[in-house]
């Protein structure tokens, strides 16, 4: 491939990458519209949030349950090597939790599970023209599809998230307790928890339960093809929500610790 | 001008219309003199990436008459029906429906404009959360203008035009693809929309249940009055349905003109696509 080839393909790429963010800024700011028009179909949003939250309840708790284990497990390890002063690794534990690792951690597994899930029901509509029969009907597939997925995303995230806060902590206490007689007293202190952390927390949360619909979608509404396209699509989603999640907790993260000052780093 | 009778293929008869033709003949004549939207499609362009697809269609349907639109695999005629039902935007020209220019609109302002228009699409398109009866209703749901009782007769009334009385509480994944074809027949047609357009409404039926489907079809545009387009890639029984007939080839209308003159079309690429000679310029 010669040199000119090469930044052709260079340049093809980035304008692609430059229209793809164009339109998914296009979808997630249509999708606010409809939020704001309200129209939605009766129960579409509480059978969402139930596919969305309930069936992703056990995959949270067992994930996020196993990394609170292995986190308190380890970090008791070391520090019991260096100072023997284990009495902060619960309070730390809980505000690492809260304002980061509950919430992406989380969020991370909902974009496999969640994420794949919508790209490939709207990627199946879209390529088995459902997508065109809904606007030949008079129905906008973006408020029809994606309005009550974010909606119910957006609130089963929080939900999620406490909760797999709440799984990670306890089952980080039960392993300080088995493992080094920590007692549970030392360990649940939530002394350290400011409200800057519960804030952090929730902006990241929200921002998550927003992108992951919206990403998912958007990747489905492009499936082209057939079952193909719908598998590429459903990767893509994956790919693009968790890259999402990631980017957003770093630029957040650093916004509301370095540019914001609310949590000490 | 005496059309050529060598194979059956170049003699094809011109069906009689059945009962349900029949029976919504007399209705057609209310639509005429120009009451019913007209489609018009001027100077489309379309391309996908490098590919250029459709380059300088002219195409238009007038109300009560039928357009069958024929041509080659991928000669961009799925692509020319979703630009015309405002499905998607040309590069280049403009698609009119009644006063409206589609290509000029934006979405919200297209979506009313399209209640006006029936699609069936190709590979049936039926909402597969959705029980048959829900399917066929959903455009009258979403129209908003009758109350669900009168929705439901009207949705069952459809289905049993089409031949599936009872069938409103099957899923779709229940149904044979010719039954899905009439369904996704019946849920296009339900609002009684001025201009229908079908893309390849017997694809993969027997001849029987196709001639049936053709049967069908006449009978609800003599019903409705409206203009009909339809894609077919069994291009006897189309050229039998329709009044006129355009061909597509080459990103360009090939031929446009009477349906029962194209057999004798001045265009050798025409004739042999249409009489299905292995000789000739295709």
């Amino acid at each position: 491939m010669s040199v000119v080839s090469r930044i052709q393909a260079l340049g093809r790429s980035a304008l692609a990458l430059a229209r793809g963010s164009r339109d998914l800024a296009a979808l997630f700011l249509s999708t606010l519209r409809g939020v704001a028009r309200g129209r939605r179909r009766p129960g579409e949003t509480v059978a969402q949030m139930y596919e969305i939250g309930n069936r992703s309840f056990l995959f949270v708790a067992v994930t996020l349950g196993a990394i609170g284990m292995v986190m308190v497990y380890q970090t008791a390890l070391q520090l019991e090597r260096i100072t023997g002063d284990l009495s902060l690794v619960g309070p730390e534990f809980l505000s690492l939790l809260v304002q980061d690792f509950g919430p992406t951690i989380t969020a991370l597994m909902l974009a496999t599970r969640v994420g794949a899930g919508i790209a490939a029901e709207v990627g199946s509509m879209k390529v088995t023209e459902q997508i065109d029969a809904l606007r030949m009907s008079g129905v906008s597939p973006v408020d029809y599809l994606i309005v009550p997925r974010l909606v119910a995303s957006l609130v089963m995230t929080f939900a999620l998230a406490i909760f797999g806060t709440a799984i990670a902590y306890g089952a980080g206490g039960i392993t300080a307790y088995v493992s080094y007689d920590l007692n549970p007293r030392m360990y649940f202190d939530v002394s350290q928890v400011t409200l800057a952390d519960v804030g952090l927390g929730a902006v990241k949360t929200a921002t998550y339960g927003l992108a992951i619909p919206v990403i998912s979608g958007f990747c489905g509404l492009r499936a082209r093809g057939s079952s193909e396209g719908v598998g590429r699509a459903t990767t893509e989603a994956v790919i693009g929500s968790s890259l999402a999640v990631i980017i957003l907790n770093f630029v957040i993260s650093g916004l509301g610790i370095y540019g914001l000052g609310l949590v000490e780093p | 001008m005496p059309r050529p009778a060598a194979s059956p293929r170049r003699a094809p008869k011109r069906r009689q219309p059945g009962h349900l033709a029949f029976v919504f003949r007399p209705l057609r004549l209310r639509w005429y003199d120009g009451e019913v939207a007209a489609i018009e499609a001027k100077d489309i362009y379309k391309a996908f990436g490098q590919a250029s697809v459709l380059e300088g269609v002219d195409l238009s349907v007038d109300a009560g008459q039928r357009l069958g639109l024929i041509g080659p695999a991928a000669a961009g005629k799925t692509v020319l029906l979703k630009l015309l039902a405002g499905l998607d935007r040309p590069d280049r020209g403009s698609v009119a429906v009644g006063d409206k220019d589609l290509a000029s609109l934006s979405e919200a302002e297209i979506m009313p404009i399209r209640r006006r228009i029936g699609m069936a699409f190709q590979s049936y398109a039926l909402f597969d959360f959705m029980t048959v009866g829900e399917n066929v209703a959903f455009p009258l749901a979403r129209a908003g203008e009758l109350d669900d009782d009168t929705i439901r007769a009207r949705a069952s009334e459809r289905l049993r035009q089409v031949g599936l009385a009872g069938s409103e509480d099957k899923m779709p994944s229940e149904l044979s693809g010719g039954m899905k074809k009439r369904v996704g027949i019946a849920r296009a047609t339900v609002t009684e929309p001025e201009i229908l357009i079908y893309d390849e409404p017997t694809a993969g039926l027997d001849p029987v249940t196709s001639a049936k489907i053709y049967e069908l079809l006449a009978g609800i545009q003599a019903e409705t009055g409206g203009a009909v387009i339809a894609v077919s890639s069994d291009v006897e029984p189309l050229i039998e349905f329709s009044d006129t007939v355009a061909m597509l080839y080459d990103g360009r209308v090939a031929y446009h003109g009477a349906a029962d003159e194209i057999y004798d079309a001045e265009q050798a690429l025409v004739r042999q696509f249409v009489r299905g000679d292995l000789e000739g310029p295709l």
